[in-house]
């Protein structure tokens, strides 16, 4: 009886579709920045880690020329709304293109 | 040039979103070994997200996904566990309580309303229906020249059983006004920044009306899982995957034409017929990325394959379009000369993958590319060169595998 009115509850609890509350967790983020002595290194981890994981980087194709990686800073910060100062822009965009991308 | 006080304003914001997320994503990564996909550049992790077998890992964060081609031979039905998965922002839904979700319907109509999960699933017969869901960048990896955004191979897509409601019920219910235009809609997932364009895209109002634009509770008969969309999801049979919004939670009814970022900016194709330019070329006009054009693969050999000479060997594959329904698939073994056509297996519906099966008779030892090519039913097909466009979107060139008889 006690087991029915408990089965009951729960089914009231979960509504007649009987879908309950769903939690997923993630699993650890490993991609990581390449390091290089470049001053834009530093820029990026701290400026791009902020939205996405590094992937969006290292997968693009190494042919891509500086203004690729000028254009899609730019477009971060103008269009995105990414909380960088300008200033830091040339630089990023330096060791993007030098670390990953035509200048490598 | 935001101040110095704004600048910091907004990094704090910022530092505390990426302490969430970081403390979120915990220790459970399954080291699922790797795989090379084959374009420069290719290598790629396999992972396993939850209720996810080990996929091909695009990006961590937010997560995107892409389905190993190999499930594609395995059945017309993409599983669940294997199904691909696409985000913009790294605001995903990791937690959601059906009891408390609900759906908002509203603008442009006389009544606005608000459905819970149990409601929707009361509002009348359930519709049921077999449709792609494909990426418009699915293959960009395969563009020459390259073309920047997610390098995908073909794994970008999948073919399931969606479970829901018209959206036309819904919209009928709260009563359309007269001057509507488009509908917008909008899903749980938020950009990580305020300032940044939340993901919403939008249809036309008659689009919206068809009867076959739906809300979708269940893929393949079980809840959606999470990163595809649970609770519910937009379903735009034909329609790229950009526009099947995830997590659905507001829809609204314009009398304008929507203009925000993911319509007016990106998903855009150049506007001609083969929504094509000069590789290299700039886009020119454009317009909203819309029905998916022809495609088919071969998913029983792999490149490279070895396959008995003088013996037959059956092959098999896949095709699908934007839902006129696939009418004819053709297999050549002589690398497009000559092509022999191939047998259809059932018919799910015009929005599905379609099998086709046939036999592949190599007389002689040595190379052999064979390539596949569909038709639709409105005699739509497939280039034997690839067509090119900036954003990578839309690859359907004919492809070819090569195998060795030996």
């Amino acid at each position: 009886m006690r087991v029915l009115r408990s089965a009951l509850m729960l089914m009231v609890l979960q509504g007649v579709t009987g879908v309950r509350a769903l939690d997923i967790t993630l699993p650890a983020e490993t991609a990581a920045y390449r390091a290089s002595p470049l001053p834009g290194y530093q820029l990026v981890r701290q400026n791009c880690l902020i939205c996405h994981s590094a992937q969006y980087v290292q997968t693009q194709p190494p042919t891509s020329a500086r203004g690729y990686w000028e254009a899609t800073v730019v477009k971060m910060k103008k269009a995105f709304g990414a909380p960088f100062p300008e200033e830091d822009i040339p630089s990023m965009v330096d060791y993007l293109v030098k670390t990953y991308g035509a200048e490598h | 040039m935001p101040g110095r006080r704004a600048v910091l304003k907004a990094l704090a914001g910022a530092g505390t979103g990426v302490m969430m997320s970081l403390a979120r994503h915990n220790a459970l990564a399954a080291p699922g070994g790797g795989t090379t996909l084959p374009f420069e550049n290719g290598e790629r992790e396999l992972v396993a997200f939850p209720q996810k077998r080990p996929l091909i890992l695009l990006t961590s964060r937010p997560p995107q996904l892409e389905t190993p081609f190999s499930v594609f031979n395995a059945g017309v039905t993409t599983p669940n566990d294997a199904f691909f998965v696409r985000y913009h922002w790294s605001g995903i839904p990791l937690s959601v309580d059906p009891q408390t979700y609900r759906l908002r319907v509203s603008g442009k109509v006389d009544s606005p309303l608000t459905f819970s999960l149990d409601e929707l699933k009361r509002l009348g017969e359930p519709l049921d229906v077999m449709a792609v869901i494909q990426c418009s960048g699915n293959s960009r990896g395969y563009f020459v020249p390259r073309a920047n955004g997610g390098q995908l191979a073909n794994g970008a897509m999948g073919n399931a059983r969606w479970t829901g409601v018209p959206l036309k019920t819904l919209l009928e219910k709260a009563g359309v006004q007269s001057g509507a235009k488009q509908v917008s809609f909008d899903g749980l997932d938020r950009p990580p920044l305020d300032g940044s364009p939340d993901f919403v895209k939008s249809l036309a109002i008659d689009h919206a009306l068809d009867g076959e634009v739906m809300l979708a509770w269940a893929m393949n008969g079980q809840d959606l899982p999470m990163l595809n969309g649970f609770p519910l999801r937009l379903i735009v049979p034909g329609y790229y995957g950009t526009y099947w919004v995830k997590h659905v939670s507001d829809i609204q009814v314009l009398d304008t034409e929507f203009d925000g970022f993911w319509m007016s900016k990106a998903y855009r194709i150049p506007d001609n017929a083969c929504a094509c330019v000069e590789p290299g070329a700039a886009p020119g006009k454009t317009i909203p990325i819309n029905r998916m054009n022809v495609r088919s693969f071969i998913t029983s050999l792999t490149e490279g394959q070895r396959v008995p000479a003088g013996k037959e060997t059956l092959v098999r594959g896949i095709a699908f379009d934007g839902g006129y329904g696939i009418a004819e698939v053709a297999l050549s073994a002589d690398g497009g000369r000559t092509w022999r056509e191939a047998r259809l297996g059932k018919d799910l519906g015009r929005y599905s993958f379609r099998e086709w099966t046939t036999a592949f008779s190599p007389r002689n030892a040595g190379p052999y590319e064979l390539k596949v090519r569909a038709v639709n039913r409105i005699g739509q097909s497939q280039p034997m060169t690839p067509l090119w466009n900036p954003m990578g979107y839309m690859r359907n060139a004919v492809e070819t595998t090569r195998v060795l008889a030996v």
